[in-house]
């Protein structure tokens, strides 16, 4: 009798071994994921304290009035993306595990690297579609504060009747309302929060708990601040010796600098932003993206759940 | 090498590989740093000093990149100390505020409103505190307050609303009118500047004993500058100067003195 022959079938196509599509789809469920957790709702947060800061009326002149909106909504939005982007990403892996998502997706020819692709660039999404809307409200807000105090400056004089001195105080306010460089500024605060999203994403594939991923990623982000005063600090304080000084490098290679990625500050204030600067932060950006992606596939590729 | 890579636990090398990068970068985020500061883009570290003084929420929303708001809601608070005349806690409110943004000219202005105009204000009206204390007080305040806008000019030197307000503390509160002449004339020079400065340097020199001369020749040639300048003070500091130096009727501006009935002479 003969033996039967079992021949293996070859799968009805190629599977590729890298797919974008395979990453946007995941993107878009994560995107989907986020939104279902009712996250936009902190845009009504933003509204409400950008309004407040609006209507107070302790400025000492209508340009520090402007100025103080500007840095409040743009300091809002910066600590909205940072929160979002750590909260986000440290629920997302577990909440996959939980709800058995995870095994679905990894049973199915989808790469690890696309599965924490999929999921950095569905949290990157939603701060981005964040950023822009609450960019947008914060634009109109204080354009249209900006147009209400010129109109109280001229009041019913003409432009040939102005004075020399309303001129001037014109100019003041308008140097500090708005200036599209601005969207420099919440495009800055999107690295800074693109980049404490692929740590935290590091971070969750070591971690056994959502609350872990989330205290120490806000550590991480707290010490990342501190690197230049940290530095300062313990060189005046300390004898300066080589312990000392290894020490210091050791925090310094390993903990990312995140003080650099605040310079929304600078723009909020009026400080004029170089085109190569931008370059060079979004190259610095992607950079910590594709290392700390790679670090942690590092540790998911073989992760048995 | 691929037993290696297997047999190793998975943390050494995610430690290895962020050192390996921290490495690289390092270089050239201490060079960003650098052209950051530069710029204005990045505010240096707040000074050890401030780092004390500021509460320990304050603190932590300085580590967490929070600057601009923790220094908004000390403005709010520094309000609420000037509406309740607490000079002292405004001070300190500002010492820390102005650590955090030096490079925020409105801090620096609104301090030293507080401070040279408010401050001495209800010194010189508050009958709840000895005079001599009110004396004393309104000196440190006003002395203070030029402190203050020394520092300041030190930080953003091209502003203008910072002298704006140092001169009106020489001017309204400590009479020193050399001093007014003098902050008037370094705003001359900078972009928008007020038009009326270079009109008040000739007016506080006019009243700084000793630089009268000066004053008279100053005034004089913006008499002779345009119609514009033919302002009832301008032309008051002029005729008064002309008295004082006693100078020939036909060297004299034409126009009578402004401010009396038909123009008639004083």
């Amino acid at each position: 009798m003969n033996e039967p022959t079992t021949t293996l079938q070859s799968p009805a196509r190629e599977v590729p071994v890298f797919s974008i599509s395979r990453v946007w789809t995941l993107a878009i469920s994560t995107l989907t994921q986020l939104v279902r957790m009712k996250t936009f709702y902190f845009l009504f947060a933003f509204a409400v304290l950008l309004l407040a800061v609006g209507n107070f009326n302790f400025a000492s002149s209508p340009a520090q009035a402007l100025s103080t909106v500007k840095k409040v909504s743009f300091g809002a939005m910066d600590l909205f993306a940072w929160l979002f982007a750590i909260v986000a990403t440290a629920l997302l892996i577990p909440r996959d595990i939980e709800d058995r998502t995870l095994y679905t997706i990894l049973s199915k020819p989808v790469r690890r690297i696309e599965y924490l692709l999929g999921k950095l660039c569905g949290v990157l999404i939603v701060i981005g579609i964040s950023l822009s809307v609450m960019f947008v409200v914060c634009a109109g807000m204080i354009q249209w504060k900006e147009l209400g105090y010129i109109a109280d400056e001229i009041g019913d004089t003409t432009p040939e009747q102005l004075t020399e001195d309303t001129r001037q105080a014109i100019l003041l306010i308008q140097k500090n309302g708005f200036h599209p460089e601005l969207a420099i500024a919440a495009l800055a605060s999107f690295m800074k929060a693109a980049v404490v999203a692929s740590v935290t994403i590091l971070l969750s594939t070591f971690a056994s708990s959502s609350l872990f991923t989330i205290i120490v990623s806000v550590l991480v982000f707290l010490v990342g601040h501190a690197h230049t005063m940290a530095t300062n600090f313990w060189l005046a304080e300390t004898d300066n010796s080589i312990v000392t000084q290894t020490l210091l490098k050791l925090f310094k290679i390993i903990i990312p600098n995140f003080q650099i990625f605040s310079f929304s500050e600078g723009i909020v204030q009026g400080a004029a932003v170089a085109p190569s600067a931008i370059w060079q932060m979004g190259g610095l950006t992607g950079a910590y993206l594709v290392v700390f992606m790679l670090l942690s596939l590092l540790t998911f590729v073989d992760k048995e759940f | 090498m691929k037993a290696l890579f297997q047999k190793s636990p998975r943390w050494v090398l995610v430690v290895l590989g962020l050192a390996a990068f921290g490495l690289l970068r390092s270089p050239f985020e201490d060079r960003m740093r650098v052209q950051l500061v530069e710029s204005n883009l990045l505010l240096p570290p707040p000074a050890q000093d401030a780092v004390q003084q500021m509460s320990q929420s304050a603190l932590m929303g300085t580590l967490g990149g929070l600057r601009t708001l923790v220094s908004s809601y000390l403005v709010l608070e520094a309000f609420g100390h000037f509406s309740n005349k607490e000079w002292e806690d405004l001070r300190r409110s500002y010492a820390v505020i102005t650590s955090l943004e030096p490079r925020d000219e409105n801090h620096w202005r609104d301090v030293v409103w507080h401070l040279g105009i408010n401050a001495t204000a209800n010194m010189q009206i508050d009958e709840s505190i000895p005079e001599f204390e009110r004396k004393r007080r309104f000196n440190e305040y006003a002395l203070l307050a030029v402190e203050l806008a020394e520092q300041g000019i030190e930080q953003n030197p091209e502003s203008t609303i910072i002298r704006k307000q140092l001169a009106e503390v020489y001017r309204e509160k400590l009479r020193d009118f050399c001093a007014a002449a003098r902050v008037y004339e370094e705003l001359v020079d900078l972009p928008g500047s007020p038009q009326y400065s270079d009109r008040f340097v000739g007016y506080f020199l006019a009243k700084c004993p000793g630089r009268e001369r000066e004053a008279y020749d100053h005034l004089r040639k913006l008499y002779y500058e345009g119609e514009y300048n033919h302002k009832a003070s301008l032309i008051s500091d002029i005729k008064d100067l002309e008295k004082k130096f006693d100078i020939l009727p036909a060297l004299r501006i034409p126009d009578p003195y402004p401010d009396l009935p038909g123009g008639a002479q004083r």
